[in-house]
Parts: structure tokens; sequence; C-alpha cells
């Protein structure tokens, strides 16, 4: 009955792809407790795949929509174990799919009804998840990779996003999803410094942070000067913890590690340096290019924020007019 | 998200809402920080404020414990700096006002005759220059535009919750909002005419500061019971030593 064309490897291919996607919807039938007939269905799916050449998820779709109709399954039996995809195919509102996915930060939810917001990423992007407080489902951590099954995607301001409903799952894995390092913009105030800041002393070996000449690892070594600043970016709606490094401090105060330790012995104090960064860089509105690494934003720029567009404010002021 | 509490976020509040800020959100769970819901419907527990220091005065000689006001285009703020603030109170040391700053603390709050008083206890204090003062401005009218449009909204459960308590005029905010970003306009020289409209803002705006002057008297008031707090901590302090 069919008409197949093409080589034999080719053909062999064609009927492996098919058997899997056969697989697929027999497997999430009989989840849904119907048994469905394998054969009928390759045939269906063979016919529109290669002879009609219907695009494949359509076919998925005409099948799935001729089985239910054909055994009289009522649609909110069939609980679909929506596709797993990528973050970056998701462009459309309203599809419910599966991700892979990695919590990569979690925001403060303002609303009752919300449990948990924040961002999740994989290999190929990143996108804002939001899980209802009715979902009931439980609380996701910050660095851990889950299985997000059946969740529904949303445009929200122009930006794709996904909700956790009541019907889906969330299930940690093992597996570490990798994503990769991405720059962002960030623009924020600097409300705090750490007191580990300024002209710190690093281990010989290991480069770690010591404190009163002892490293935490090898303990009493010899170490070496060098100037940093820990601090945190924020914007009024999250904020970030940042690292600046020489480079990093010498372009916004100009005080590289020689002037560092030109006021230390100035002042007898090597916190003093650090009181000079505080007075020059808290409160300050920076601008930082920087990629996400764990808990800090790597800094790779930093500026001051320059003034404010006038065509902006004058686009706030008719925006309260109206 | 048991274990570590996330660092609370500093909002952007212009001290015309901030003052008027009079509900306290009590905490859940022990331990848990408190919030103050404003009556655009926001709770914060840290804010961000940039704007003239005009006054720092030792509420009691030897007190150690510093009042400061700080006033933004549409009003000001109060703030005690004591012992237990020593990084800004460092810094509160070097400054003479009237001097610009940036200020980032977190909200202290006080009752009395049933009437809830708040108050910057700042973290840190840091001298700042213009430029930072126009974005702060800029930056807290647009926050402040998005809280009016989701109180408008009336959705979320804080918004409800502050049209409950506060039910709020918009209008009045929005006024706010337009004084504050005028002054920007006018740091431009962009001054064309000032229309008869704009002046009759601006002496509302006077009338607000008025307003301020009286709440001022009442917190002279809140300071006594405030030293006596403070005072019991002293005894700890020596009894330590």
């Amino acid at each position: 009955m069919l008409r197949i064309l093409g080589t034999q490897s080719g053909d062999r291919m064609k009927e492996e792809r098919i058997k899997q996607i056969t697989n697929q919807v027999v497997e999430q039938f009989r989840r849904s407790g119907y048994d469905v007939d394998a054969k009928e269905i390759s045939k269906r799916l063979m016919l529109l795949i290669y002879e009609f050449k219907v695009p494949e998820s359509e076919a998925i779709r005409t099948v799935k929509n001729w089985l239910i109709k054909e055994l009289e399954i009522p649609k909110e039996k069939l609980v679909a174990e929506a596709p797993l995809v990528k973050i970056a195919d998701i462009t459309k509102p309203g599809q419910w799919v599966s991700l892979k996915a990695k919590v990569v930060q979690l925001w403060d939810s303002s609303s009752p009804s919300v449990s948990q917001v924040g961002l999740i990423g994989d290999e190929t992007g990143m996108i804002k998840f939001v899980i209802w407080a009715k979902s009931g489902k439980g609380e996701v951590e910050e660095g851990k990779s889950y299985l997000f099954r059946n969740i529904v995607t949303d445009s929200f301001q122009g930006r794709m996003q996904v909700y956790i409903t009541r019907t889906s799952d969330i299930v940690e894995i093992e597996e570490d999803i990798q994503i990769p390092p991405r720059e962002i913009e960030v623009v924020g105030a600097l409300v705090a410094i750490q007191q580990n800041s300024g002209l710190i002393q690093r281990c010989k070996l290991c480069r770690r942070v010591m404190t009163k000449g002892i490293c935490p690892i090898h303990g009493k070594v010899e170490g070496y000067d060098d100037l940093r600043i820990k601090g945190v970016l924020d914007d009024g709606e999250n904020f970030y913890e940042i690292i600046l490094n020489e480079e990093n401090i010498k372009a916004l105060t100009g005080i590289d590690l020689e002037k560092a330790k030109q006021i230390a012995a100035e002042r007898l104090d090597r916190n003093a340096v650090l009181s000079e960064l505080k007075s020059q860089l808290l409160g300050r509105y920076l601008k930082v290019r920087g990629t996400r690494g764990g808990r800090y934003l790597i800094v790779n720029e930093v500026e001051f924020l320059k003034g404010i567009d006038k065509a902006e404010i004058e686009k706030l002021i008719e925006e309260v007019a109206a | 998200m048991n274990g570590v509490r996330r660092r609370e976020i500093a909002k952007r509040i212009f001290a015309y809402e901030f003052n008027r800020s009079t509900h306290r959100i009590k905490p859940e769970e022990d331990k848990a920080p408190v919030y103050v819901l404003t009556p655009l419907g926001m709770r914060c527990n840290r804010v961000f404020v940039v704007g003239a220091l005009l006054d720092k005065d030792e509420i009691k000689p030897d007190s150690g414990i510093w009042r400061i006001r700080v006033a933004d285009p549409t009003g000001a703020f109060f703030g005690y700096v004591g012992r237990f603030q020593p990084d800004a109170l460092e810094s509160l040391m070097e400054i003479e006002p009237p001097e610009l700053v940036a200020i980032v603390a977190k909200i202290g709050v006080f009752e009395r005759d049933g009437r809830l008083f708040v108050s910057l206890r700042p973290e840190s204090i840091s001298v700042v220059d213009s430029e930072t003062r126009d974005y702060w401005i800029y930056e807290t009218a647009l926050k402040t535009l998005e809280r009016i449009k989701r109180m408008e909204l009336k959705k979320d459960e804080d918004c409800k919750l502050a049209w409950q308590i506060y039910n709020p005029n918009l209008n009045e905010f929005r006024q706010m909002v337009k004084q504050a970003l005028a002054s920007l306009k006018e740091e431009f020289e962009l001054i064309e005419e000032i229309e008869e409209e704009e002046l009759k803002e601006r002496k509302e705006i006077e009338e607000v500061e008025f307003e301020k002057l009286k709440e001022k008297d009442e917190l002279e008031e809140f300071e006594e019971e405030f030293e006596f707090e403070e005072e019991e901590w002293d005894l700890s302090d020596i009894l330590g030593e």
C-alpha cells in the first residue's frame, strides 16, 4: 500500500524513526490505561511523514487525535506527557512541555499565590519559571537540576516563561545540567562591600584568601598581596553578589595594587584601603557586565552609570500625566 | 528554602510613600524578618535612599545615638544611627550636612498610640554625587509608577491589603512622582515655562512638608522611648565588659 522510495539504508533509518515515535505514542496511551495497535500507528505515521511529508509533530498529533476518537477516550483522562524540549525551543505561549534544567536563581516572590519564582537554564538558554502556590509542588533549590514535567509556556512582557501547575511534576535528577556561561548586564547600586575586601593576602600555594596570615587549607604560609572587592549589587528587584578584581577596581577608582599598598603604608593600616574603597564606591550605581559562576557574578567589565536619558524622563512625565 | 535566609532587596521608595507606611506585616514564623507594607502595596524590610542629609543631631549629649534627616524631592526621611550600626556611624561622623548621601537601611518601626512610625536604621551611609541622586530619583519614580499600576489592577494580595488598609488616592501619588521627575527636568535646565498647574503642585508639596514638621513633633516623643531602649542596652554593655 505504501510506496516507499529511497535507498535501502534510507528506508531502514525511516523505519527506525517510525518505530521510535510509535513506541512513544504506545507508551503514552499505556500509561493512561489503553492498549493501542502499534502496527496501525506505524502505518499511519509512515504515510503522513514520508508519503505526505507532514512534519513529525503534526503527524503525531493527528495519530493521537485519531486514537482518542477511535477509543472514545475522554480528553481529561489522557494525561499527555508533554514532549521534552530545550529552553531555546520555547517560542510560543500556551504549549505544554517538559524540561530538564538547572535552577540558576531564585527571586523574591512578592505574591502569596506564587510559591517560587526565578530562572532555570539548560545548554540552550535560560527562562523564567513560576511555581504556583496552588500547584502544591515541592520547592526547588538553587544549583540543583530537575526534570520539570508537563509545564506550560506563557509570554509575559514580550518574554517567554514557564508555569509549574497542579498537573506538572518536578523530579530532582542526578544529571548536572551544564549551563554555558552567559554574559549578563546589570545596573544596580552597590549596597554592600564585604569585610574581606580591599587589600588582601592570598596563599602562595592555592591563591585562597588568607585571614591574619593563615590559609584555610595550608595554614601559616607565605602570602602575596592582592586587591579585590566582594560586594552586593542591588537593582531594587534582585541582588547580585559580585567580585571585582584589581583591574575592575582600578577602572573605577584609579587605585591599583601599588597605590593600595601605598595607602596602607601611609596610614599604617591595611584596612584604610577598604575604607577608601567604601567611600568611593558604596551607594554608587554601577553598570556591570559579567558571567554568572555559581553564587557570584564574575565581572568582566564595570563602570559608573552615566547620567540618564532626558527623553526617558520626558516619557515618564508624559506617562504620569496620561 | 529553609536554612540561610535570602538577602533582603533594598527597595526604592520616596519619602512621601515611606512616611505614610503605617502597617507592619507580622512574621509567620519566629525570626522571620518584619516587613512594612507601604500605601502602594509594597512589602519592604530594607531600602536604598539617596537624598540630601540636612541634619545630624546627637539626640542627647554623649548618647552616641544620632538622628538624621534626609530629604528627597517629596519629603524627608528620619533615621537613627547608633553603635549598632558601626559602619554607618563611622561614616556619619565624617560627614558635615548638608551633603548628598546614599543610605542603605533597614526599616525601624515604632508604635505610639496605636500608630506605627517608620524610620531608617542605616547600615551604610556614603557621600555621593548629583548624578547618583538623579538616577535614584529616576529609578524610584519608575518603580513607584509600576506600583501604582499594580494597585490599579488590584490583583496581587499585597495590593488588596493596601487598598483595605490605606485606601490610597493614587492621583496623589502620581502627583508626587511628577513632582520628583520635574526636579530632574530642572536639573537639566529644561525649564521652559513653569505652568500654573505646576505652581499649584509645588504648593501642595509644601503643605506636605508642613505636615512632615507636625510629624516631627510626634517623632520627638518617639525618641524618648527609643532612648530608653538604648539605655537598657548600655547597661548590658557595661556589664559585659
